[in-house]
Protein backbone atom coordinates (compact mmCIF):
# COMPACT_ATOMS: atom_id res chain seq x y z
CA UNK A 1 0.00 0.00 0.00
CA UNK A 2 1.72 3.20 -1.01
CA UNK A 3 0.49 6.62 0.42
CA UNK A 4 2.14 9.24 -0.41
CA UNK A 5 1.22 11.40 2.34
CA UNK A 6 3.04 14.40 2.98
CA UNK A 7 4.32 16.33 5.34
CA UNK A 8 6.20 19.08 6.53
CA UNK A 9 8.44 16.91 8.74
CA UNK A 10 8.75 13.67 10.00
CA UNK A 11 10.51 12.52 13.11
CA UNK A 12 11.38 9.25 13.57
CA UNK A 13 11.24 8.09 16.89
CA UNK A 14 9.33 8.84 20.28
CA UNK A 15 11.23 9.52 22.81
CA UNK A 16 11.70 12.69 24.83
CA UNK A 17 13.86 14.50 22.05
CA UNK A 18 11.56 13.44 19.00
CA UNK A 19 8.80 14.68 20.78
CA UNK A 20 10.08 17.55 22.21
CA UNK A 21 11.05 18.15 18.90
CA UNK A 22 7.61 17.31 17.04
CA UNK A 23 6.26 19.91 19.51
CA UNK A 24 8.52 22.95 18.56
CA UNK A 25 7.71 22.61 14.91
CA UNK A 26 3.86 21.80 15.54
CA UNK A 27 3.67 24.72 17.39
CA UNK A 28 4.86 27.17 14.70
CA UNK A 29 2.41 25.31 12.67
CA UNK A 30 3.75 22.50 9.96
CA UNK A 31 2.63 19.23 9.34
CA UNK A 32 4.09 16.95 11.64
CA UNK A 33 4.33 13.33 11.88
CA UNK A 34 6.35 11.33 14.33
CA UNK A 35 6.74 7.92 13.65
CA UNK A 36 7.91 5.46 16.29
CA UNK A 37 7.97 1.13 16.21
CA UNK A 38 6.53 0.83 19.55
CA UNK A 39 2.63 1.45 20.68
CA UNK A 40 3.00 4.52 22.65
CA UNK A 41 5.87 7.36 22.96
CA UNK A 42 8.35 6.87 25.63
CA UNK A 43 11.41 5.77 23.35
CA UNK A 44 13.01 3.26 25.59
CA UNK A 45 14.25 5.50 28.36
CA UNK A 46 10.34 5.97 29.62
CA UNK A 47 9.32 2.46 27.41
CA UNK A 48 5.25 2.65 28.02
CA UNK A 49 3.73 -0.36 29.87
CA UNK A 50 1.33 -2.30 27.31
CA UNK A 51 -1.69 -0.72 26.60
CA UNK A 52 -4.01 -3.57 28.33
CA UNK A 53 -2.31 -2.09 31.65
CA UNK A 54 -4.43 -0.99 33.66
CA UNK A 55 -2.44 1.88 36.62
CA UNK A 56 -3.74 1.17 40.21
CA UNK A 57 -2.52 3.86 42.19
CA UNK A 58 0.78 4.84 42.08
CA UNK A 59 3.43 4.93 39.27
CA UNK A 60 6.88 4.53 38.58
CA UNK A 61 8.42 7.87 37.78
CA UNK A 62 9.34 6.65 34.34
CA UNK A 63 5.95 5.95 33.71
CA UNK A 64 4.53 9.37 34.97
CA UNK A 65 6.86 10.90 32.54
CA UNK A 66 5.77 8.61 29.85
CA UNK A 67 2.00 9.63 30.24
CA UNK A 68 3.47 13.63 29.82
CA UNK A 69 5.12 13.08 26.78
CA UNK A 70 1.94 11.01 25.18
CA UNK A 71 -1.02 13.71 26.80
CA UNK A 72 1.38 16.75 25.33
CA UNK A 73 1.47 14.68 21.51
CA UNK A 74 -2.65 14.76 21.91
CA UNK A 75 -2.78 18.50 23.29
CA UNK A 76 -0.84 19.50 20.29
CA UNK A 77 -2.83 17.66 17.50
CA UNK A 78 0.54 15.78 16.36
CA UNK A 79 0.14 12.91 13.98
CA UNK A 80 1.35 9.73 15.03
CA UNK A 81 2.16 6.41 13.31
CA UNK A 82 2.94 4.03 16.53
CA UNK A 83 3.72 0.33 15.58
CA UNK A 84 5.51 1.32 12.37
CA UNK A 85 8.77 -0.29 12.01
CA UNK A 86 10.62 2.19 9.48
CA UNK A 87 12.69 0.09 7.12
CA UNK A 88 13.91 2.52 4.66
CA UNK A 89 14.92 6.60 4.25
CA UNK A 90 15.59 7.83 0.70
CA UNK A 91 16.87 11.30 -0.37
CA UNK A 92 13.70 13.84 -1.08
CA UNK A 93 12.54 12.57 1.97
CA UNK A 94 10.65 9.51 1.54
CA UNK A 95 10.29 7.60 4.23
CA UNK A 96 9.09 3.58 3.93
CA UNK A 97 7.60 1.84 6.97
CA UNK A 98 5.38 -1.23 7.82
CA UNK A 99 2.80 -2.24 10.82
CA UNK A 100 0.94 -5.41 11.32
CA UNK A 101 -0.52 -5.88 7.91
CA UNK A 102 0.97 -2.99 5.14
CA UNK A 103 4.01 -1.10 4.03
CA UNK A 104 3.28 2.94 4.03
CA UNK A 105 5.47 5.72 2.34
CA UNK A 106 5.65 9.20 3.83
CA UNK A 107 7.40 12.04 2.02
CA UNK A 108 8.51 15.29 3.96
CA UNK A 109 10.77 18.33 3.46
CA UNK A 110 12.74 17.62 6.30
CA UNK A 111 13.39 14.67 8.56
CA UNK A 112 14.44 14.78 12.31
CA UNK A 113 16.44 11.53 13.24
CA UNK A 114 15.43 10.69 17.11
CA UNK A 115 15.98 6.91 17.25
CA UNK A 116 18.53 7.45 20.08
CA UNK A 117 20.90 3.97 20.77
CA UNK A 118 20.62 1.09 20.72
CA UNK A 119 22.53 -1.31 23.88
CA UNK A 120 26.48 -1.66 23.57
CA UNK A 121 27.11 -5.39 24.70
CA UNK A 122 30.93 -6.97 24.50
CA UNK A 123 30.63 -10.44 23.50
CA UNK A 124 31.63 -14.01 25.43
CA UNK A 125 31.76 -17.51 25.19
CA UNK A 126 28.21 -17.90 25.50
CA UNK A 127 26.63 -15.10 25.11
CA UNK A 128 24.11 -16.35 22.44
CA UNK A 129 22.90 -18.44 24.99
CA UNK A 130 19.20 -18.21 25.76
CA UNK A 131 19.18 -16.83 29.49
CA UNK A 132 21.58 -13.93 28.23
CA UNK A 133 20.13 -10.66 27.60
CA UNK A 134 20.75 -7.49 27.76
CA UNK A 135 21.02 -4.76 30.65
CA UNK A 136 18.71 -2.63 28.77
CA UNK A 137 16.29 -5.21 28.03
CA UNK A 138 16.22 -6.21 31.57
CA UNK A 139 14.96 -2.62 32.16
CA UNK A 140 12.53 -2.52 29.94
CA UNK A 141 10.95 -6.14 31.60
CA UNK A 142 11.04 -4.34 35.19
CA UNK A 143 9.80 -1.04 34.27
CA UNK A 144 7.30 -1.21 30.93
CA UNK A 145 6.63 -5.05 31.43
CA UNK A 146 6.29 -5.01 35.24
CA UNK A 147 8.12 -8.50 35.54
CA UNK A 148 10.56 -9.78 36.75
CA UNK A 149 13.13 -12.26 34.66
CA UNK A 150 13.59 -15.14 36.75
CA UNK A 151 13.56 -15.53 40.23
CA UNK A 152 17.64 -15.13 40.56
CA UNK A 153 19.92 -12.99 38.10
CA UNK A 154 23.13 -12.06 37.37
CA UNK A 155 24.44 -8.48 36.21
CA UNK A 156 27.08 -8.28 34.08
CA UNK A 157 29.04 -5.12 32.11
CA UNK A 158 29.50 -1.12 33.65
CA UNK A 159 27.82 1.90 34.06
CA UNK A 160 24.65 2.64 36.30
CA UNK A 161 22.52 0.64 34.76
CA UNK A 162 23.87 -2.38 36.70
CA UNK A 163 23.04 -0.50 39.70
CA UNK A 164 19.32 0.66 38.43
CA UNK A 165 18.58 -2.89 37.65
CA UNK A 166 19.98 -4.12 40.52
CA UNK A 167 17.94 -2.04 42.89
CA UNK A 168 14.77 -2.68 41.11
CA UNK A 169 15.21 -6.92 40.55
CA UNK A 170 15.72 -6.56 44.68
CA UNK A 171 12.54 -4.05 44.89
CA UNK A 172 10.26 -6.01 42.88
CA UNK A 173 11.25 -9.28 44.78
CA UNK A 174 13.99 -10.91 42.87
CA UNK A 175 17.29 -12.11 43.73
CA UNK A 176 20.49 -10.46 42.37
CA UNK A 177 23.34 -13.51 42.58
CA UNK A 178 26.30 -11.00 41.59
CA UNK A 179 26.91 -8.00 40.01
CA UNK A 180 29.81 -8.17 37.83
CA UNK A 181 31.38 -4.45 37.06
CA UNK A 182 34.45 -3.79 34.53
CA UNK A 183 35.68 -0.33 36.65
CA UNK A 184 37.05 -0.62 39.80
CA UNK A 185 35.78 0.94 43.01
CA UNK A 186 38.23 3.77 42.28
CA UNK A 187 36.45 4.68 39.43
CA UNK A 188 33.18 4.78 40.64
CA UNK A 189 34.44 7.47 43.82
CA UNK A 190 36.30 9.43 41.09
CA UNK A 191 33.05 10.46 39.36
CA UNK A 192 31.19 11.08 41.93
CA UNK A 193 32.29 15.02 41.59
CA UNK A 194 31.34 14.90 37.83
CA UNK A 195 28.55 12.90 38.54
CA UNK A 196 26.79 15.46 41.23
CA UNK A 197 26.83 18.24 38.95
CA UNK A 198 23.10 16.67 38.01
CA UNK A 199 21.85 15.94 41.39
CA UNK A 200 18.92 14.54 40.49
CA UNK A 201 20.63 11.25 39.12
CA UNK A 202 23.01 11.24 41.58
CA UNK A 203 20.46 11.15 44.05
CA UNK A 204 19.05 7.58 42.65
CA UNK A 205 22.20 6.49 41.93
CA UNK A 206 22.76 6.59 46.21
CA UNK A 207 19.16 5.36 46.35
CA UNK A 208 20.48 2.43 44.20
CA UNK A 209 23.64 1.33 45.81
CA UNK A 210 22.83 2.01 49.20
CA UNK A 211 19.79 -0.67 48.93
CA UNK A 212 22.70 -3.48 46.40
CA UNK A 213 24.89 -2.54 50.14
CA UNK A 214 21.87 -3.25 52.42
CA UNK A 215 21.56 -6.68 50.90
CA UNK A 216 24.87 -7.53 50.84
CA UNK A 217 24.92 -8.61 46.92
CA UNK A 218 28.50 -9.80 45.64
CA UNK A 219 30.21 -7.63 43.93
CA UNK A 220 32.99 -8.01 41.50
CA UNK A 221 34.94 -4.76 40.34
CA UNK A 222 37.30 -5.07 37.64
CA UNK A 223 36.02 -8.26 36.62
CA UNK A 224 33.94 -9.76 32.98
CA UNK A 225 32.11 -12.70 32.95
CA UNK A 226 34.25 -14.96 30.53
CA UNK A 227 32.36 -17.74 29.97
CA UNK A 228 28.84 -19.16 30.11
CA UNK A 229 27.23 -22.10 29.60
CA UNK A 230 23.75 -24.50 30.08
CA UNK A 231 23.75 -26.45 33.33
CA UNK A 232 20.98 -28.23 34.98
CA UNK A 233 18.61 -25.34 36.34
CA UNK A 234 20.77 -22.61 34.54
CA UNK A 235 23.79 -21.12 33.74
CA UNK A 236 26.70 -21.49 35.08
CA UNK A 237 28.99 -18.04 35.17
CA UNK A 238 33.10 -17.73 34.58
CA UNK A 239 33.66 -14.68 36.42
CA UNK A 240 37.34 -13.56 35.40
CA UNK A 241 39.20 -10.62 37.49
CA UNK A 242 40.78 -8.80 34.53
CA UNK A 243 43.74 -7.39 36.78
CA UNK A 244 44.55 -10.50 39.05
CA UNK A 245 43.45 -13.19 36.41
CA UNK A 246 40.87 -14.88 39.47
CA UNK A 247 38.35 -17.12 38.12
CA UNK A 248 35.36 -18.16 39.93
CA UNK A 249 31.75 -20.13 38.93
CA UNK A 250 28.49 -19.62 39.79
CA UNK A 251 25.20 -20.64 38.98
CA UNK A 252 22.11 -18.58 38.07
CA UNK A 253 18.94 -18.18 35.71
CA UNK A 254 19.96 -15.33 33.99
CA UNK A 255 22.60 -12.90 33.13
CA UNK A 256 21.61 -9.35 31.92
CA UNK A 257 24.57 -7.86 30.66
CA UNK A 258 25.52 -4.48 28.70
CA UNK A 259 28.64 -2.38 28.72
CA UNK A 260 26.56 1.19 27.92
CA UNK A 261 24.85 2.65 24.69
CA UNK A 262 25.35 2.85 20.81
CA UNK A 263 23.92 5.58 18.86
CA UNK A 264 22.07 4.50 16.22
CA UNK A 265 23.07 5.56 12.74
CA UNK A 266 20.75 3.23 10.76
CA UNK A 267 19.36 5.88 9.26
CA UNK A 268 22.30 8.58 8.54
CA UNK A 269 24.19 5.91 6.98
CA UNK A 270 21.33 4.50 4.71
CA UNK A 271 21.73 8.08 3.60
CA UNK A 272 25.13 8.96 3.27
CA UNK A 273 25.48 11.50 5.69
CA UNK A 274 28.91 11.94 6.94
CA UNK A 275 30.07 10.11 10.29
CA UNK A 276 32.65 10.18 12.35
CA UNK A 277 34.45 8.36 15.26
CA UNK A 278 34.01 9.49 18.88
CA UNK A 279 34.65 6.94 21.50
CA UNK A 280 33.05 9.32 24.03
CA UNK A 281 30.02 9.94 22.22
CA UNK A 282 29.55 5.88 21.82
CA UNK A 283 31.51 5.21 18.55
CA UNK A 284 30.30 5.64 14.90
CA UNK A 285 28.18 9.26 15.22
CA UNK A 286 26.26 11.00 12.08
CA UNK A 287 28.57 14.67 11.91
CA UNK A 288 26.97 17.73 12.97
CA UNK A 289 26.98 21.11 13.89
CA UNK A 290 26.56 22.25 17.47
CA UNK A 291 22.64 22.98 16.45
CA UNK A 292 22.62 19.10 15.23
CA UNK A 293 22.69 19.62 11.65
CA UNK A 294 23.26 16.95 9.92
CA UNK A 295 26.26 16.87 6.82
CA UNK A 296 22.83 16.39 4.47
CA UNK A 297 20.64 19.63 4.21
CA UNK A 298 17.25 19.16 6.03
CA UNK A 299 18.19 16.39 8.41
CA UNK A 300 18.65 16.83 11.99
CA UNK A 301 20.09 14.72 14.42
CA UNK A 302 18.09 15.19 17.73
CA UNK A 303 18.87 13.03 21.22
CA UNK A 304 21.48 10.18 21.38
CA UNK A 305 21.54 9.54 18.04
CA UNK A 306 24.85 12.14 17.09
CA UNK A 307 26.59 11.46 20.71
CA UNK A 308 25.49 10.45 24.27
CA UNK A 309 24.84 12.82 26.78
CA UNK A 310 21.65 10.87 28.42
CA UNK A 311 17.73 10.65 29.01
CA UNK A 312 17.78 14.53 30.58
CA UNK A 313 19.30 16.46 27.93
CA UNK A 314 17.33 14.54 25.17
CA UNK A 315 14.65 16.84 25.65
CA UNK A 316 16.78 19.83 25.25
CA UNK A 317 19.03 18.46 22.02
CA UNK A 318 15.40 18.09 20.52
CA UNK A 319 14.72 21.74 21.28
CA UNK A 320 18.16 22.47 19.82
CA UNK A 321 17.68 20.63 16.41
CA UNK A 322 14.07 21.58 15.68
CA UNK A 323 14.80 25.38 16.65
CA UNK A 324 18.01 24.74 13.52
CA UNK A 325 15.00 23.41 10.85
CA UNK A 326 12.94 26.05 11.69
CA UNK A 327 15.29 28.74 11.15
CA UNK A 328 16.55 27.18 8.39
CA UNK A 329 12.84 26.85 6.76
CA UNK A 330 12.63 30.73 8.07
CA UNK A 331 9.76 29.76 10.41
CA UNK A 332 11.57 31.99 13.07
CA UNK A 333 13.83 35.00 12.64
CA UNK A 334 17.86 35.31 13.83
CA UNK A 335 17.09 36.79 16.45
CA UNK A 336 13.88 33.84 17.72
CA UNK A 337 17.00 31.48 16.80
CA UNK A 338 19.51 33.07 19.10
CA UNK A 339 17.29 33.73 21.78
CA UNK A 340 15.97 29.99 22.02
CA UNK A 341 19.65 28.61 21.18
CA UNK A 342 21.25 29.99 23.45
CA UNK A 343 20.31 29.07 26.75
CA UNK A 344 19.47 25.10 25.55
CA UNK A 345 23.71 25.12 24.64
CA UNK A 346 24.43 26.37 28.17
CA UNK A 347 22.21 23.65 29.81
CA UNK A 348 23.79 21.32 27.32
CA UNK A 349 27.43 22.05 28.28
CA UNK A 350 26.37 21.12 31.93
CA UNK A 351 24.88 17.59 30.78
CA UNK A 352 27.90 16.68 28.81
CA UNK A 353 30.27 16.82 32.41
CA UNK A 354 27.69 14.26 33.23
CA UNK A 355 27.68 12.71 30.18
CA UNK A 356 31.65 12.31 30.12
CA UNK A 357 31.80 11.05 33.68
CA UNK A 358 28.86 8.38 32.71
CA UNK A 359 31.18 7.44 29.63
CA UNK A 360 34.20 6.89 31.92
CA UNK A 361 32.06 4.89 33.88
CA UNK A 362 31.01 2.61 30.70
CA UNK A 363 34.64 2.89 28.83
CA UNK A 364 35.78 -0.28 27.02
CA UNK A 365 38.54 -1.64 28.80
CA UNK A 366 41.49 -2.94 26.20
CA UNK A 367 41.44 -5.93 28.60
CA UNK A 368 38.26 -7.23 28.14
CA UNK A 369 38.27 -7.16 24.33
CA UNK A 370 41.58 -9.34 24.75
CA UNK A 371 39.70 -11.64 27.06
CA UNK A 372 37.14 -12.60 24.40
CA UNK A 373 38.25 -16.18 23.50
CA UNK A 374 39.08 -17.30 19.66
CA UNK A 375 35.87 -19.38 19.39
CA UNK A 376 33.34 -16.78 21.11
CA UNK A 377 30.67 -15.88 18.13
CA UNK A 378 30.92 -12.12 17.19
CA UNK A 379 28.04 -11.73 14.45
CA UNK A 380 25.45 -13.46 16.03
CA UNK A 381 23.14 -13.34 13.10
CA UNK A 382 25.57 -15.20 10.74
CA UNK A 383 27.21 -16.95 13.30
CA UNK A 384 30.90 -15.32 12.79
CA UNK A 385 33.34 -16.11 15.20
CA UNK A 386 36.38 -14.02 16.40
CA UNK A 387 38.78 -16.44 14.42
CA UNK A 388 36.20 -16.13 11.28
CA UNK A 389 36.81 -12.38 11.37
CA UNK A 390 40.93 -12.39 12.80
CA UNK A 391 41.78 -14.93 9.88
CA UNK A 392 39.60 -12.87 7.27
CA UNK A 393 42.07 -9.67 8.58
CA UNK A 394 44.97 -11.84 8.23
CA UNK A 395 43.82 -12.74 4.27
CA UNK A 396 43.94 -9.04 3.37
CA UNK A 397 40.10 -7.62 4.99
CA UNK A 398 41.69 -4.36 6.08
CA UNK A 399 38.60 -2.57 6.83
CA UNK A 400 34.82 -2.94 8.21
CA UNK A 401 33.16 -3.50 4.69
CA UNK A 402 35.56 -6.10 3.32
CA UNK A 403 35.82 -7.97 6.38
CA UNK A 404 31.94 -7.93 6.08
CA UNK A 405 31.98 -9.47 2.23
CA UNK A 406 34.38 -12.11 3.07
CA UNK A 407 32.95 -13.68 6.19
CA UNK A 408 29.17 -12.70 5.90
CA UNK A 409 29.54 -10.72 8.92
CA UNK A 410 26.62 -7.83 9.43
CA UNK A 411 24.61 -9.08 6.77
CA UNK A 412 22.24 -10.90 9.01
CA UNK A 413 18.67 -9.51 9.91
CA UNK A 414 20.21 -7.32 12.76
CA UNK A 415 22.45 -5.16 9.57
CA UNK A 416 25.41 -5.49 12.21
CA UNK A 417 23.69 -3.09 14.72
CA UNK A 418 25.16 -5.85 17.26
CA UNK A 419 28.47 -6.70 16.42
CA UNK A 420 29.64 -3.52 14.38
CA UNK A 421 31.20 -2.21 17.42
CA UNK A 422 32.94 -5.37 19.06
CA UNK A 423 33.78 -6.35 15.77
CA UNK A 424 35.69 -2.38 15.28
CA UNK A 425 37.28 -3.49 18.65
CA UNK A 426 38.98 -6.85 18.01
CA UNK A 427 40.20 -5.75 14.43
CA UNK A 428 41.81 -2.32 15.88
CA UNK A 429 43.24 -4.42 19.02
CA UNK A 430 44.75 -7.31 16.20
CA UNK A 431 46.04 -4.46 13.57
CA UNK A 432 47.24 -2.05 16.44
CA UNK A 433 45.45 0.77 14.43
CA UNK A 434 42.66 3.98 15.14
CA UNK A 435 39.16 2.32 14.60
CA UNK A 436 38.79 5.55 11.81
CA UNK A 437 40.61 3.72 9.56
CA UNK A 438 38.91 0.70 9.66
CA UNK A 439 35.33 2.89 8.28
CA UNK A 440 31.86 1.98 9.18
CA UNK A 441 29.44 -0.51 7.45
CA UNK A 442 27.83 1.46 4.66
CA UNK A 443 24.33 1.91 5.12
CA UNK A 444 22.15 -0.78 3.56
CA UNK A 445 17.78 -1.38 2.73
CA UNK A 446 16.17 -2.73 4.55
CA UNK A 447 17.68 -1.35 7.82
CA UNK A 448 15.22 -4.00 9.66
CA UNK A 449 13.56 -7.05 8.10
CA UNK A 450 10.72 -6.36 6.07
CA UNK A 451 8.05 -9.26 5.62
CA UNK A 452 6.98 -9.87 1.93
CA UNK A 453 3.06 -10.20 2.22
CA UNK A 454 3.44 -6.90 3.93
CA UNK A 455 5.00 -5.38 0.75
CA UNK A 456 2.83 -7.50 -1.93
CA UNK A 457 -0.35 -6.33 0.14
CA UNK A 458 -3.69 -6.96 -1.03
CA UNK A 459 -4.12 -7.63 -4.76
CA UNK A 460 -5.74 -10.25 -7.49
CA UNK A 461 -3.68 -11.65 -10.06
CA UNK A 462 -5.61 -11.83 -12.03
CA UNK A 463 -6.33 -8.38 -12.40
CA UNK A 464 -3.02 -7.61 -12.87
CA UNK A 465 -1.31 -6.19 -16.35
CA UNK A 466 1.08 -8.77 -17.74
CA UNK A 467 3.78 -7.27 -19.54
CA UNK A 468 4.60 -9.73 -22.27
CA UNK A 469 8.09 -11.26 -22.39
CA UNK A 470 11.07 -9.57 -24.11
CA UNK A 471 11.64 -11.74 -27.51
CA UNK A 472 15.19 -13.65 -27.18
CA UNK B 1 6.44 -18.51 41.32
CA UNK B 2 4.12 -15.99 38.99
CA UNK B 3 7.67 -13.31 38.08
CA UNK B 4 5.02 -10.57 37.47
CA UNK B 5 5.15 -7.32 39.08
CA UNK B 6 1.71 -6.19 40.05
CA UNK B 7 2.12 -3.27 42.83
CA UNK B 8 1.32 -0.62 40.04
CA UNK B 9 -0.29 -1.94 37.41
CA UNK B 10 -3.32 -4.32 36.63
CA UNK B 11 -3.02 -7.08 33.59
CA UNK B 12 -6.60 -7.21 31.35
CA UNK B 13 -7.97 -10.64 30.97
CA UNK B 14 -6.60 -14.14 31.41
CA UNK B 15 -6.30 -16.02 27.98
CA UNK B 16 -4.72 -18.93 26.68
CA UNK B 17 -1.85 -19.13 23.91
CA UNK B 18 -0.28 -22.31 22.40
CA UNK B 19 3.32 -22.47 22.19
CA UNK B 20 4.15 -25.84 20.25
CA UNK B 21 0.94 -27.24 21.34
CA UNK B 22 1.46 -26.69 24.74
CA UNK B 23 -0.70 -24.29 26.60
CA UNK B 24 0.39 -21.38 28.55
CA UNK B 25 -1.52 -18.94 30.18
CA UNK B 26 -1.05 -15.31 29.78
CA UNK B 27 -2.64 -12.22 30.07
CA UNK B 28 -3.85 -9.96 27.43
CA UNK B 29 -1.85 -7.50 26.12
CA UNK B 30 1.56 -8.68 27.66
CA UNK B 31 4.66 -8.46 25.71
CA UNK B 32 4.98 -12.12 23.92
CA UNK B 33 9.07 -12.40 24.54
CA UNK B 34 8.54 -11.72 28.48
CA UNK B 35 5.74 -14.45 28.79
CA UNK B 36 7.92 -16.65 26.90
CA UNK B 37 11.10 -16.07 29.33
CA UNK B 38 9.63 -15.90 32.33
CA UNK B 39 7.72 -19.41 31.54
CA UNK B 40 11.28 -20.67 30.83
CA UNK B 41 10.30 -21.02 27.35
CA UNK B 42 13.82 -19.47 26.39
CA UNK B 43 15.02 -21.18 23.08
CA UNK B 44 13.05 -19.42 20.73
CA UNK B 45 14.41 -20.65 17.37
CA UNK B 46 18.26 -22.23 15.91
CA UNK B 47 21.19 -19.55 14.43
CA UNK B 48 21.41 -20.19 10.79
CA UNK B 49 24.69 -21.85 10.68
CA UNK B 50 25.72 -23.73 13.99
CA UNK B 51 22.32 -24.29 14.60
CA UNK B 52 22.60 -23.27 18.46
CA UNK B 53 19.82 -22.24 20.35
CA UNK B 54 18.91 -18.57 20.98
CA UNK B 55 16.64 -16.51 22.39
CA UNK B 56 15.25 -13.02 23.39
CA UNK B 57 17.80 -10.41 23.86
CA UNK B 58 17.87 -6.59 23.49
CA UNK B 59 13.78 -6.59 23.72
CA UNK B 60 13.83 -3.13 21.03
CA UNK B 61 13.64 -4.52 17.48
CA UNK B 62 17.31 -4.31 17.02
CA UNK B 63 18.70 -7.81 17.44
CA UNK B 64 16.34 -9.94 15.97
CA UNK B 65 17.11 -12.70 17.99
CA UNK B 66 13.39 -13.54 19.36
CA UNK B 67 11.49 -14.52 16.24
CA UNK B 68 9.18 -16.72 16.47
CA UNK B 69 6.49 -18.07 14.34
CA UNK B 70 2.64 -16.86 14.82
CA UNK B 71 0.20 -18.65 12.67
CA UNK B 72 3.29 -19.77 9.73
CA UNK B 73 4.24 -15.96 10.20
CA UNK B 74 8.00 -15.29 11.63
CA UNK B 75 7.70 -12.13 13.85
CA UNK B 76 10.14 -11.14 16.12
CA UNK B 77 8.29 -11.73 19.48
CA UNK B 78 9.13 -8.39 21.60
CA UNK B 79 6.72 -6.68 19.61
CA UNK B 80 3.97 -8.77 20.07
CA UNK B 81 1.08 -8.35 22.23
CA UNK B 82 -1.09 -11.59 23.74
CA UNK B 83 -3.88 -12.29 22.45
CA UNK B 84 -6.58 -15.30 23.04
CA UNK B 85 -5.64 -18.02 20.94
CA UNK B 86 -2.67 -17.24 19.79
CA UNK B 87 -0.91 -20.00 17.91
CA UNK B 88 3.18 -19.79 18.17
CA UNK B 89 5.97 -21.99 17.65
CA UNK B 90 9.40 -21.95 18.76
CA UNK B 91 12.61 -24.06 18.20
CA UNK B 92 13.19 -25.53 14.92
CA UNK B 93 10.94 -23.95 12.61
CA UNK B 94 13.01 -22.33 10.11
CA UNK B 95 13.71 -25.09 7.63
Amino acid sequence: MINNRKYDVIVIGAGPSGVSSAINCAKKGLKVLIVDLNSNSGGQIYRAPPKTYKSISKKLEENVIQNKLSDEIKKFKIETAYNHTVWQVSPGFKVNAFNETSTIQWQSKSLIIATGTYEKIIPFEGWTIPGVIGLAACTVILKAHHFIPSKKIVLAGNGPLLMLVAYYVIQFGGKVDAIIDTSSKIDWIKSTLSLITNPKNFRDGIKWIFKIFLKRIPFYSNSTVEKAFEVDGGINVKIRNLKNGKAKNIISETIAIGHGLIPSTDITRLLRAEHIYDEQKGGWIAKVDRFLRSSISGVYIAGDGAGISGALAATDKGLLASSALLYDEKFISQTEFDHNTYKILKKLDKYEVFAKAIFKLNSTPKKLIESINNGTVICRCEDITKSEILRAVDQGAKDINQIKSWTRLGMGPCQGRTCHYATSKIVAEYLNCEIDNLGYLTGRSPIRPVPLDRVLGDFDYEKITKVEAAPL
Amino acid sequence: MDLRVSNYFDRSNKVNINVNNKKIEAYEGECLAVVLFVNNIKKLRLSPKKRQSRGMFCLMGSCQECVVLIDDKKVISCNVFIKDGMKIKVGDFDK
